[in-house]
């Protein structure tokens, strides 16, 4: 039997890297991937094959109504995994799959391929302090995380529809607000200034702004930085429960360093660190440190940067 | 009101012991509540606060467990429910049945509050299992929860957006830890926690729920080195400024 491996992030840029996720554990075991969507097919979205879920339920679409979708197309087509884009909403798509078939799911993983009756992926778990190797039989459901494939450049050629039928929700939404981000998308940045509880007030903020604009880098920051004070918006959380980065230069400003943090930055290729406390854990996980004081060291460098450009 | 909290006893991130192989120690560390349960224990506490009632605390958990019960019933929970099994002999389906079949034993909650993961291993997974196995709505993330007569407003915290959403009870909900700032416990409290009802049930009494789960398994692990140059450069600012550019620009970072 070929497996056949579904995919299904209701975040388009997630979607397009589960799509080549699906296509690389496909290939690898002679099987097929299938894009799944939601109501209609996305623009946006590219796989070699898509099935478009219908039913009763109109958007916005809860989690409820998606996982009920997918289990109902499951039924019929018989995945043998079933890939979810370890989002916040993902995660809950994930978990009720899981819990309808009975199946085993694994959480934001990579390196996933299907063995014999299993499917294999990695983890990082404790903080991202270890990898955890994990095994489920199949079918299995595995929240991938974000990042950890590249985009899938296939155009979509084959749609395919499933009726779903009568789905309700119990869960109404009433309305979403857009959290605002920054210019540069912090996942994506070459570059990234993120600054911690070193800075003093929030007017000191833009300053932090402005080296990073001159370094043509994305800013973020530590957890109490955005949930705490508020001074930058959640999206800008790195860490353990924000987002995890992977720049060429990480530099932290300010921020101590705790292993919540340091587990969203841990596959950075450099990372730089400025902290008036010598003996700040963030040391222990940077390649270049200097102890002293922010609101000296952050202008030099801007300065300095600036004279290496001219 | 009543009101079900599921916390977990988890391995200390921040004490995990790995050995010179790079193996982790994980039987052998100190384990403590995970951190981001305090929230979800917070919040079911100010809710009684609020409206009366009663907070019960459910884990599944080897004997060590009673601890992270015991500290919730410090912060001011009314009684706990200990299944017992051994770590590693769950995965997160397994975990969900064992939570769901004693919720159910125990009957007519009006809310199930979950943390937004754990701080150990952060799948996520359990409260939206949870959900389905009760037969329940689900809202994860919730960064505020308020009342309105048989209905909760919840808004949710996701990626791109705050989302505002409303369902009628009884539901399982998962809270993100900016939700509230958790209390420490007094002294007295942690003394009276002890006399509070803690219930043992081992999971075979949970039925054909007590055997099995989505059979996901833990081949091998592995500490994650942290390979990183530990160079300490020195100077006033502006020459710490320079020595750190020309150093990111030979690693090729910055242009040169």
């Amino acid at each position: 039997m070929t497996p056949l491996v579904w995919a299904y992030s209701e975040s388009d840029e997630a979607a397009n890297e589960l799509s080549s996720a699906a296509n690389q554990i496909a290939n690898a075991s002679a099987g097929q991937s299938t894009i799944l969507e939601v109501g209609k097919p996305r623009d946006g979205v590219r796989g070699n094959n898509k099935l478009v879920l219908k039913s009763s339920a109109r958007p916005p679409y809860t989690s409820e109504v998606v996982s009920e979708m997918i289990f109902r197309a499951a039924q019929k087509f018989k995945p043998s995994v079933i890939l979810v884009g370890s989002t916040r909403q993902g995660r809950e798509v994930a978990g009720r799959l899981a819990a309808k078939m009975g199946a085993g799911s694994m959480s934001d993983a990579f390196a996933l391929r299907i063995s014999g009756q299993m499917l294999f992926g990695s983890r990082n778990v404790y903080a991202g302090r270890v990898v955890a190797q994990m095994s489920a039989p199949l079918p299995s459901i595995a929240t991938v995380r974000i990042g950890a494939y590249p985009p899938e450049s296939a155009a979509s050629a084959k749609v395919q529809e499933f009726e779903a039928g009568d789905v309700p929700s119990r869960v109404k939404i009433l309305r979403a607000t857009k959290k605002e981000s920054g210019s540069i998308d912090i996942r994506k940045a070459k570059t990234v200034v993120s600054v911690g509880r070193g800075i003093k007030k929030k007017e000191d903020i833009s300053m932090m702004e402005g080296l990073a604009k001159t370094m043509g880098a994305a800013l973020g920051c530590s957890r109490p930085i955005s949930s705490d004070l508020g001074w930058l918006p959640e999206e800008c959380h790195i860490g353990l429960t924000g987002i995890s980065v992977s720049p060429e230069l990480y530099l932290a400003v300010g921020i101590s360093g705790q292993l919540q943090h340091v587990a969203g930055i841990k596959d950075s290729k450099v990372i730089a660190a400025i902290n008036s406390d010598k003996d700040a854990p963030i040391f222990q996980a940077a390649d270049y440190g200097i102890v002293g004081d922010l609101y000296q060291l952050v202008p030099a460098i801007q300065r300095a940067f600036s004279a290496r450009k001219s | 009101m009543r009101v079900a909290v599921c916390v977990k006893h988890a391995v200390d991130e921040t004490e995990l012991r790995i050995d010179q192989s790079g193996t982790p120690l994980v039987e052998g560390s100190p384990s403590k509540m995970s951190s981001f349960d305090k929230s979800a224990v917070e919040e079911a506490v100010r809710m009684r606060a609020a409206r009366g009632g009663e907070v019960t605390i459910f884990t599944v958990g080897s004997p060590d467990a009673k601890r992270t019960i015991k500290e919730a019933l410090a912060m001011g929970a009314d009684k706990g429910v200990h299944i017992l099994a051994e770590l590693g002999t769950v995965d997160t389906l397994g975990t969900a049945r064992l939570l769901a079949a004693a919720i159910k034993m125990a009957g007519g909650f009006d809310m199930v509050l979950c943390a937004e993961g754990s701080s150990d291993t952060y799948t996520g997974q359990v409260p939206p299992m949870l959900a389905e196995l009760l037969a329940l709505p689900f809202v994860g993330y919730a960064r505020k929860i308020e009342f309105k007569d048989h209905v909760v407003d919840v808004e949710q915290s996701l990626e791109e957006s705050v989302t505002s959403v409303e369902c009628a009870l009884p539901l399982v909900v998962s809270v993100v830890s900016e939700i509230n700032e958790p209390r420490y416990p007094t002294l007295i409290q942690i003394m009276q926690a002890s006399k509070k009802p803690l219930m043992d049930v081992p999971r075979d009494t949970l039925g054909p729920a007590g055997f099995s789960g989505g059979n996901v398994g833990v081949v091998s692990m592995s500490g994650k080195p942290m390979n990183r140059k530990h160079i300490m450069i020195e100077g006033t600012p502006d020459e710490a400024a320079k020595k750190l550019l020309d150093a990111l620009a030979s690693e090729g970072v910055i242009p040169k």
